[in-house]
């Protein structure tokens, strides 16, 4: 058997401190995170549900509580023909007719509901689903994480090179940019929820009738067409503070004299920030980046609060399923699922940033 | 166009952007602050105003909103234990953190990979995946609810604090750790005497975001409390004050209460914000 030396006594030793130093943090992750996380996967093969008064007994049932999340199948919608065996034409529309979905997708052993349709070929298809809003709220948290985490990273960098400069009042805004962040995520989302008010009472309607540019009767929050954006809105405002903070402070471990070097060898100001900003901010941009996404997917008060079950994400849906209808099996999948999908995007996503690279 | 006239131009829209920040950062706070001093029928009044208003035109505030909060027991009783939770979860996170950061980001080991991935991990799902589970676990142990709180918000706050660091460490030059292991230090003497003076932003930018996070977290401290209605934190009772008056959401006293609690954060900010001293690192090296 071939035993490893350590090459050194210090590295010995520095590899003993290391581990003495981690294991706080493992207790920590065994106590809140391995056993409660150990204990949902159980359920999660289970039926069990949420204490409802007597006992109700529960059963193992393998796969089924997943199989009934993700579920899907495709199946060709026939054309609608007429007498003649021709496809009859929608006569407002202009489009070719097809059957209804709920006519062709399966019911039996399982009920498949339509999610959406496409046409391939000239052949109109549909997607069925057994859980199609589970699978929209996958889709409702994807389209929010990608543009709010977006837009704050922009906007965030922005705000700290501006605070980072001199200027005076430059302590006031930087309490300030803290100001969204400090003020309670279930209170904040009230404030918008009034100030996204239909009708003239709330803030936006008001401004926007006051300007002329519509009828100041913008159902933000019921009118599809305006859920997501409102959404989006509100957790740029909420967080933006998060990534600026993050940034400033990253900007600040920058040195000086860099900075006085460039200026010496006479680089403008837009090309310092591509050549010597950006380069040394990009570790602290990947990290602050890395924990607004995973925050992002796993966004739940906002939509919980102004949303409700007008529309989920995934967390949300996880949370109708364990409290409202009190399926404990259910939702602990609901909660795998969501967990793996985090995994796996994390893990390809801090590759792509490089943040676990040295 | 002259040198001159291009600098003053230049500061003219820098100071436009800051008050455009300053707005934008404010606004909805703003809100808050116009909503908790209007009354019930100002709140409803069409179109809103900018200030509280009666439907004549006239100014007026109406202070009822904040003395129903502070007669409310509930309310007064969660500042203080919202301060605690959240005060020792930030303390315990920054220290575990900061020995495991330094670990990661400085220390040659084996396995460094995995246990980074392992401790983000523990952010990977939602909390309301854990809640059942949690439950369990907080029963098993026989915690009351305020331990429960502060080791269930170390799995938000310690990941967090543990990267944050990390990447911090990794930036520090190995030159510093370098000259003090000649100097004869050991490296948990390097550690504390050194590094950590060294990280003090990272310390104070992160130990904020922490205590903000735990100071509002709201799900886990409905489940934990309700059994024990004297350990619930803000976001709880303001929670449950308003479900209190079954008729209608007392929507001014929600916004009084968002507007009295989130003026501690904003102290507890200025109060640290000078510690966050640019180029001390810089200065660390050259001298």
């Amino acid at each position: 058997m071939k035993k490893r030396v350590p090459r050194s006594n210090l590295e010995k030793r520095e590899q003993r401190l290391a581990l003495k130093l981690l294991l706080p943090a493992f207790v920590v992750l065994a106590l809140v995170a391995i056993y409660p996380l150990g204990d949902v996967l159980f359920t999660s093969f289970t039926d069990r549900e949420f204490a409802g008064g007597e006992e109700v007994k529960t059963n193992f049932i393998g796969f089924e509580n997943y199989a009934n999340l993700l579920g899907i199948t495709i199946v060709e919608l026939p054309p609608v023909l007429d007498e003649n065996e021709n496809q009859v034409i929608n006569e407002k529309t202009g489009e070719p007719e097809f059957e209804r979905a709920v006519k062709v997708l399966p019911r039996d052993p399982h009920r498949y509901k339509e999610l959406f349709q496409y046409n391939w070929f000239g052949k109109r298809y549909v997607v069925g689903a057994r859980d199609p809003v589970f699978l929209k709220s996958v889709g409702n948290t994807l389209i929010f994480s990608l543009f709010s985490v977006f837009i704050e990273t922009i906007l965030g960098i922005f705000i700290a090179l501006v605070v980072n400069s001199n200027f005076k009042g430059r302590g006031a805004l930087r309490t300030t940019m803290l100001v969204p962040w400090a003020v309670i995520t279930v209170v904040s989302a009230r404030i918008w929820e009034y100030m996204l008010n239909p009708g003239t009472s709330g803030f936006f309607n008001m401004v926007l009738f006051r300007l002329g540019i519509s009828d100041g009767q913008i159902s933000f929050l019921t009118d599809p067409s305006w859920q997501m954006p409102s959404m989006i809105m509100v957790d740029v405002w909420k967080t933006t503070p998060f990534m600026a903070l993050l940034i400033l402070a990253g900007l600040q471990l920058i040195p000086k004299d860099l900075y006085e070097a460039a200026q010496v060898d006479g680089a403008s100001g837009i090309k310092r920030f591509f050549r010597i900003t950006l380069p040394l901010l990009k570790p602290t941009i990947a990290v602050a980046l890395v924990f607004r996404t995973l925050d992002a997917l796993r966004v739940f008060d906002v939509f919980q609060v102004l949303l409700g079950k007008k529309m989920y994400s995934m967390a949300s849906y996880n949370y109708t399923q364990l409290i409202n209808y009190r399926q404990m099996g259910y939702s602990s999948a609901v909660g795998i699922i969501i967990f793996i999908f985090i995994a796996i995007f994390a893990v390809i996503y801090i590759r792509m940033m490089g943040v676990d690279s040295k | 166009m002259n040198k001159r006239s291009k600098k003053v131009i230049s500061k003219t829209v820098f100071y436009i952007i800051i008050v455009v920040i300053f707005v934008y950062m404010l606004f909805p706070f703003y809100w808050a602050l116009n909503s908790s001093f209007k009354s019930e029928n100002q709140l409803m009044q069409t179109p809103a105003t900018f200030i509280p208003r009666d439907t004549d035109g006239n100014v007026s505030f109406y202070f009822e909103n904040y003395k129903a909060i502070f007669r409310n027991n509930t309310f007064v009783i969660s500042i203080l234990n919202s301060t605690l939770v959240a005060g020792l979860t930030t303390i315990i996170a920054l220290l575990i953190g900061s020995f495991a950061a330094f670990a990661l980001g400085k220390l040659r080991f084996k396995g460094k990979k995995i246990t980074l991935y392992l401790i983000l991990a523990m952010t990977m799902f939602p909390q309301v995946t854990v809640l059942s589970g949690l439950y369990a676990m907080i029963t098993t142990l026989g915690l009351s609810a305020r331990p429960s709180m502060i080791i269930t918000y170390l799995i938000f706050t310690l990941p967090f604090t543990t990267w944050v660091l990390t990447s911090f460490f990794k930036e520090l030059p190995v030159e510093i750790m370098q000259s003090a292991q000649v100097d004869g230090a050991t490296p948990f003497q390097t550690f504390y005497m050194i590094l950590l003076p060294l990280t003090a932003p990272a310390l104070v930018t992160t130990g904020l975001l922490s205590f903000i996070a735990a100071w509002n977290e709201y799900l886990f401290a409905l489940t934990f409390t309700s059994v024990e209605p004297a350990a619930r934190t803000i976001p709880v009772a303001i929670a449950l004050f308003s479900g209190q008056i079954a008729r209608q959401e007392p929507f001014g006293e929600i916004m009084a209460a968002a507007i009295t609690v989130t003026i501690p954060v904003v102290v507890l900010v200025l109060i640290f914000q000078r510690k966050i001293v640019a180029g001390l690192t810089a200065g660390a090296v050259k001298g």
